[in-house]
């Protein structure tokens, strides 16, 4: 799997077992339509997009979204969850080049 | 291949099984290099198969008046629901009527969200209705819609 700069944070930091939390899922990626002219070559850029991403928590599919190239660059995404033990959030997401990446995050809820 | 033929596909995928047309939709625009061309009734369609979403306060949908960047629009969905395993929000799509290609995300949910929301910020070419479908565990479909006023378009 490659390397892609992405974020995960949960809002707020300090949660209980059982409490719905906020999670941002960020991701440096240009989100190319496939449609803009490069103004110095004029040829078309082609689309390079995030085209799925996938929530799992411990084993479990939580959110699996299905992405298209007009949403904006360096994406932003917000969901909710509901933490259920403690355990890891992985974030497997990949672009329409074929590229795969994943990112992870370890949930401890206190009390 | 045709957008006629792409359509008929589609539909024919819709009649299988609602899994299905997401799923046809990638593969098929995997098969594409350029932009993927789908009008915002396209879209519906292939979601819903037909049936006629209901316009719902529960599905509240929030969107600047004015966009002053056409490149970065905020977009945020939350839907009044119990996300319990008998009575959630099965999906959320958000749409952009205008663009090029409408589709901009289709987010799966499960119970395990507790909570129907999404976020996130989409690129618009031009002054347009922002759409959100909501798709809820009973097989029932909600719309909400807003007109954006686009300053500077955001598709380059």
């Amino acid at each position: 799997m490659g390397k892609m700069q992405s974020l995960i944070k949960i809002k707020p930091k300090k949660f209980k077992d059982g409490e719905i939390v906020k999670v941002n899922f960020m991701v440096m990626h240009p989100m190319e339509t496939g449609m803009r002219k490069d103004k110095k070559t004029g040829k078309i850029v082609p689309a390079h997009y995030i085209n799925n991403i996938k929530f799992e928590y411990n084993g479990k599919v939580i959110t699996n979204m299905t992405v298209w190239e007009s949403v904006s660059a360096n994406p932003v995404f917000t969901t909710y969850m509901k933490i259920n033990g403690k355990g890891k959030l992985i974030v497997t997401f990949t672009d329409n080049k074929g590229g795969s990446y994943e990112k992870s995050k370890k949930i401890k809820p206190k009390g | 291949m045709k957008r006629r033929d792409f359509f008929k596909t589609l539909t024919s995928a819709v009649a299988v099984g609602a899994a299905l047309p997401v799923m046809s939709f990638a593969a098929e625009t995997k098969k594409h290099a350029g932009p993927n061309a789908f009008s915002y009734e396209q879209a519906l369609e292939a979601i819903t198969g037909g049936k006629e979403p209901k316009k719902s306060s529960r599905a509240h949908l929030k969107v600047p008046e004015i966009a002053e960047n056409g490149a970065v629009v905020p977009v945020t969905i939350e839907v009044d629901s119990p996300m319990t395993a008998d009575d959630y929000v099965k999906a959320i799509h958000i749409f952009a009527t205008k663009n090029n290609n409408v589709r901009c995300i289709d987010a799966h949910l499960t119970p395990a969200n507790g909570k129907a929301m999404l976020a996130t910020r989409i690129k618009l070419g031009g002054t347009q209705e922002v759409a959100a479908l909501v798709e809820l565990s009973n097989g029932e479909f909600l719309v909400a819609a807003q007109s954006v006023k686009v300053t500077i378009g955001g598709c380059g």
